[in-house]
């Protein structure tokens, strides 16, 4: 019971942040300079084609009305129409959020099982050398910026050896496999920016762990090393892991923008991009949301599997 | 020097001549007079719609080579990827607007006239244009038997429902500036089903050109379009037709078998959307795409020199215009623009920015590629001394400005030489680089800082005429006067200057006007650089323009 109500009002406080980030973007919105018009005409475009033009796309409106009108229609279920593309928002959203999760998914598929096990392998052997180049590694990886690694990968892989795709745009109607194949370079980038985070964590987890009471209590009972390993140690030393993964799934999520342009991804952080940039409100609106609510439900699920895995919490909150 | 033919060609000469107009003789004339050469006379005569039978017959009477041949033909049936810009938004025919958007809409449509890769205007769908005496209506004969994708016939119906919506003020059309004060939708007429045309609001002796491919909105759809539809069925009569588009992703079309121009030879062409030029050199080099849609000298380096790419090079009047206010600040005595001027090395520009390949600018619109540009006006070059005595003489020693520009290609580098330059003789310029959004605002004075700064650099595209150039920054009532330039002999020159018909008068005028804008320096053109596309090394046939349509007709690889 405790931990539904929990959920419930993590849920309800989650509406609360998506609803005060729409009014952000709408703000936000208000002090960029242009208008839709003119976004589309361009610079060099007549005052009265740009009149014209937002007149027919309703975006003349005062801004307050263009807010409640979206409003309304998203409690229906409606995230309206894009002025820019003019045709409904949704279906763009809906395309971009599969393909970024794909990317998500795949990168996450490598880097998780890739830092926890280099991190745990570096934390049992502290202060030896496979400690040290797991160390000098995730600390130097993570420092590199996506526009490099994704250059360097793609000109080893891509361009001189041809191994991979050089797109991450699969031919329609392709299998998983053809999928995955184009994401593979595509995720490398954030990958070793992650591995990083990830690894560290695991390790410091690792080490706390390893110098707890508990573990010292189960060995001394004389379990046998892995079962020491698998239910005392990383069950407790992955915990904080665990939260560092699902912050890592949102920023992954909104923030591959450099790595959805380079690889011509059609992803939602480049929708919310393009969005902004032809003051596109509805598209910018629905992305912006979407990103969020991802974010929240990631650490929602997050916290609960925390919860769930470490027995005072889940103690605590029956109580 | 003069060209005149012997007896038999003089009498070939005189039978092409018939029924021709005073105006079209005139241009044989000066061709046979030597007066203007192989180019301008192309140029000018395509303007005047001579046809290409008829001016490569007087070529050749006077020793000259005709137009090209026919490109030899490549293998059939290859699928042509080509890369480019993202387009902005939706593909419709009245609102395209930027790079990404033109190619998609050109790819399925034809124009009246296609201006070609040397500013020679060739028949489309027109296949003859001819002015009245002074330029002010003008008659295109349209082709028989061209059908839309969807089996219907175009006719002169379908022409004037096209250009009459681009010219209508209500339907937010990109095309209204340029058809301002040029053209309005009640001038457009059917004659009959194979006839338009058009009663300028002006005279206007380069009309062919506002319905030819440099209006990249010109494309001839049938009448009863709805243009905010078009993206889903993309009815035209180009070579090729829609088969899928997505939005920021890309199309394929697939060749139309019953075009007017015969089938096209590649089978299939696909467009692929890209945010960024890098991915796109990189996808070229690595055999992913065919042909990329323009590449910059600053973006493409790869590219220069490698045998795993072909550079597509066209001379263009694609240029910068440093503005400087005439009216308020430092820049209000002419002698101070001037002497800033004097102070740039050009060649150096060219060669640094661009690798060479540009062009000289001389402070005027008149790109070295327009036929009716005056040649016998002296070039600007630096000159420091001068440059200084010019200073002393207004009264200086030193001058403090602001440059203001954006974000874009050279832009930058080039705002950095123009304060290194400034520095020689005193004029102390800080640098202000913003967002090409920034940059332009909301594009009316006092609410943009294009418009509003003291001292600018703003890019401007490539042009078949220099109407634009010479009307929208220079003239007294000109919508993007960021120089704030008034001068009521300059107004009647250029009003002059787009009236006249022949190109002798053009010529006249031009330099006039050239002069002029020596004399007063409201802006700098330092330099008009190529256009550039790319395609693979085994591609060829690819036709390309400086707006930056590709026509893909004869491609193959």
């Amino acid at each position: 019971m405790g931990l539904l109500r929990t959920i419930g009002r993590r849920l309800a406080l989650g509406l609360l942040t998506l609803f005060l980030l729409s009014i952000v973007v709408f703000l936000g919105t208000q002090v960029l300079p242009g208008n839709p018009g003119r976004a589309i005409l361009g610079p060099l475009a007549d005052a009265r084609a740009v009149a014209a033009l937002n007149e027919q796309l309703g975006a003349n409106r005062p801004p307050v009305e263009i807010y409640l009108d979206w409003m309304g229609n998203m409690l229906q279920g409606d995230l309206g129409q894009s002025y820019t593309f003019r045709q409904p928002v949704a279906p763009f959203i809906g395309a971009a959020l599969v393909n970024s999760l794909k990317l998500v998914a795949v990168i996450f598929v490598m880097v998780v099982p890739l830092g926890i096990g280099a991190g745990v392998i570096a934390a049992l052997n502290a202060g030896k050398t496979v400690d040290r180049i797991v160390s000098i590694a995730s600390l130097s990886l993570t420092v590199i910026p996506e526009f490099v690694s994704s250059i360097v990968l793609i000109l080893v892989f891509a361009v001189f050896l041809r191994w991979l795709p050089l797109t991450a745009s699969w031919p329609p109607g392709s299998g998983v496999l053809v999928q995955i194949q184009h994401l593979i370079l595509p995720a490398l980038p954030l990958v070793i920016v992650l591995f990083g985070y990830i690894a560290r964590m695991a390790r410091s987890g690792t080490i706390e762990a390893l110098s707890a009471d508990y573990t010292r209590t189960a060995i001394l009972k004389g379990l046998p090393w892995r079962t020491v390993l698998n239910r005392h140690v990383l069950r407790n030393a992955l915990l904080p892991t665990i939260t560092v993964i699902a912050t890592q799934a949102g920023y992954a999520l909104g923030g591959l923008v450099v790595v959805e342009t380079l690889f011509r991804y059609q992803g939602i952080g480049n929708l919310v991009l393009t969005a902004a940039k032809g003051k596109d409100f509805a598209m910018l609106q629905a992305g912006v949301l979407t990103i969020g609510a991802f974010f929240i439900l990631v650490t929602l699920i997050a916290d609960t599997l925390v919860v769930m895995l470490n027995p005072r919490l889940r103690a605590g909150l029956k109580r | 020097m003069s060209r005149l033919p012997n007896t038999t060609a003089f009498k070939i000469l005189e039978r092409l001549r018939q029924d021709r107009s005073d105006l079209e003789n005139n241009a044989i004339d000066q061709l046979l007079t030597g007066r203007i050469d192989r180019r301008a006379f192309l140029r000018h005569g395509s303007r005047l719609g001579l046809s290409a039978a008829l001016m490569s017959s007087a070529l050749g009477t006077v020793g000259l080579m005709g137009l090209r041949p026919a490109r030899a033909q490549g293998a059939p049936g290859a699928t042509i990827r080509v890369a480019q810009i993202t387009p902005s938004g939706a593909i419709n025919p009245v609102t395209v607007a930027d790079q990404g958007g033109l190619l998609p809409l050109q790819i399925v449509g034809d124009f009246l006239v296609m201006d070609g890769p040397d500013l020679v205007l060739r028949p489309m769908l027109a296949t003859e244009w001819t002015p009245n005496e002074d330029g002010t209506i003008w008659t295109f004969k349209l082709r028989e038997g061209v059908k839309f994708h969807d089996g219907r016939t175009m006719s002169a119906d379908d022409v004037v429902a096209s250009i009459k919506r681009l010219a209508d003020p209500a339907n937010g059309s990109n095309a209204l500036s340029a058809f301002k004060g040029v053209l309005s939708p009640e001038g457009i007429r059917k004659v009959d089903d194979l006839t338009v045309e058009f009663s300028l609001e002006a005279p206007n002796g380069n009309f062919p050109y506002y319905v030819s491919t440099d209006n990249y909105n010109a494309i001839i759809v049938p009448a009863d379009t709805d243009p905010a539809a078009f993206e889903g069925s993309m009815i035209a009569t180009g070579p090729f037709k829609r088969e899928s588009y997505t939005p920021k992703v890309g199309a394929t079309y697939v060749r139309n078998e019953d075009y007017w121009g015969g089938p096209a030879l590649p089978s299939r062409i696909e467009l692929n959307f890209y945010d960024d030029l890098q991915p796109q050199v990189l996808g070229l080099l690595g055999g992913q795409i065919d042909v990329i849609q323009q590449v910059n000298v600053q973006g493409a380096r790869p590219l220069l020199d490698n045998p795993a790419a072909k550079i597509l090079r066209l001379k263009a009047n694609t240029h910068r215009q440093v503005h400087m206010k005439t009216q308020s600040g430092p820049f209000a005595d002419k002698r101070i623009r001037e002497a800033m001027a004097l102070t740039i090395d050009r060649q150096k520009l060219v060669d640094g920015l661009f690798q060479g390949m540009a062009s000289v600018g001389n402070d005027s619109p008149f790109a070295p590629v327009f036929p009716s540009t005056d040649t016998t006006v002296p070039q600007r070059t630096r000159d420091i001394d001068k440059a200084k005595a010019l200073m002393a003489e207004a009264g200086v020693s030193t001058v403090d400005t602001t440059l203001t520009t954006m974000q874009m290609q050279e832009l930058p580098t080039l705002a950095t030489l123009l304060k290194n330059f400034g520095a020689e003789i005193g004029i102390n310029i800080n640098l202000k680089i913003e967002d090409v959004g920034a940059y332009y605002g909301d594009a009316v004075p006092g609410k943009s800082d294009w418009l509003d700064s003291e001292f600018g650099i703003t890019d401007y595209g490539h042009r078949g005429t220099p109407n634009v150039f010479l009307s929208a920054p220079l003239l007294s009532t000109g919508t993007w006067n960021s120089a704030n330039f008034s001068n009521p002999t300059y107004d009647q020159l250029v009003a002059d200057y787009i009236a006249a018909v022949d190109l002798e008068t053009q010529t006249e005028i031009a330099g006039k006007i050239q002069r002029l804008l020596l004399d007063e320096t409201p802006i700098i053109f330092p330099y008009f650089y190529d256009y550039l596309s790319a395609t693979g090394p085994t591609v060829s046939g690819v036709e390309t323009t400086a707006m930056g349509q590709i026509f893909l007709n004869q491609a193959s690889k």
